[in-house]
């Protein structure tokens, strides 16, 4: 069984991440995800491809405390969090996130939580690379 | 010996990303980070966030420990 929290290089598998979560809990009815993926357009210009860098240990920290803080907040059977940091291209998967409940509502509540925390608090950066010159990511759409 | 670390835009604006400066008793993050503006110029106009030790600090003047390590970070852009 893997890690539920994990920043790796390689590609993910949903499949496995979800089945992963459904191990945790027979109680468990409704299953929320999110897979967010590399874009080949952004801010009116191409993207060839988008590079990641992450202060590692801090970075792993605060993701292992907001699955935390999410089962308590939402109380979730269990939840998963995993991040890619390596250079990706237009259609790579990015991050997948997944949480656990009971029921429909509070998995939806608190996938939508998690992704928008790890972007305030989880310390990674993107570049993107485009025909013209590469340029860091700053903003939070 | 405090440990100062940089990423991503931040690394990039100062051209390396880490740095060792000699720790001294009664040594504040004020301190280390007066020392960066100066050897930077310009480098911390970008810094949304300071970390001691892994988590995120505000006050700059918290005290300091041999042996610390410090993070100078823009906004983060992860997901």
């Amino acid at each position: 069984m893997t890690e539920p929290v994990r920043i790796q290089e390689q590609d993910f598998s949903q499949d496995a991440e979800i089945a992963a979560l459904k191990a945790a809990s027979k109680r468990m009815g409704g299953i929320a995800t999110f897979l967010g993926c590399a874009r080949d357009f952004s801010e009116g210009r191409d993207v060839s491809e988008i590079s990641f860098e992450a202060y590692g240990s801090m970075a792993l920290a605060e993701m292992r405390k907001l699955r935390e803080e999410a089962i308590k907040k939402f109380d979730l059977l269990d939840a998963r969090i995993v991040h890619r940091v390596t250079t990706v291209q237009a259609g790579d998967n990015i991050v997948f996130i997944a949480a656990g409940a009971a029921h429909r509502g509070p998995a939806f509540d608190a996938c939508r939580w998690m992704i928008d925390e790890l972007k305030q608090r989880v310390p990674i950066w993107k570049k993107e690379v485009t025909p013209h010159g590469e340029s860091w990511v700053t903003q939070h759409p | 010996m405090i440990k100062v670390l940089f990423f991503g835009p931040v690394a990039d604006r100062v051209q390396t990303r880490e740095m060792d400066i000699e720790y001294a008793t009664g040594m504040t993050l004020h301190d280390i980070t007066h020392k960066v503006g100066m050897l930077y110029p310009g480098a911390l106009s970008i810094v949304s966030f300071i970390a001691v030790n892994q988590e995120q600090v505000h006050d700059k003047q918290t005290a300091l420990n041999d042996n610390d390590e410090i993070a100078f970070m823009a906004k983060f852009s992860g997901g």
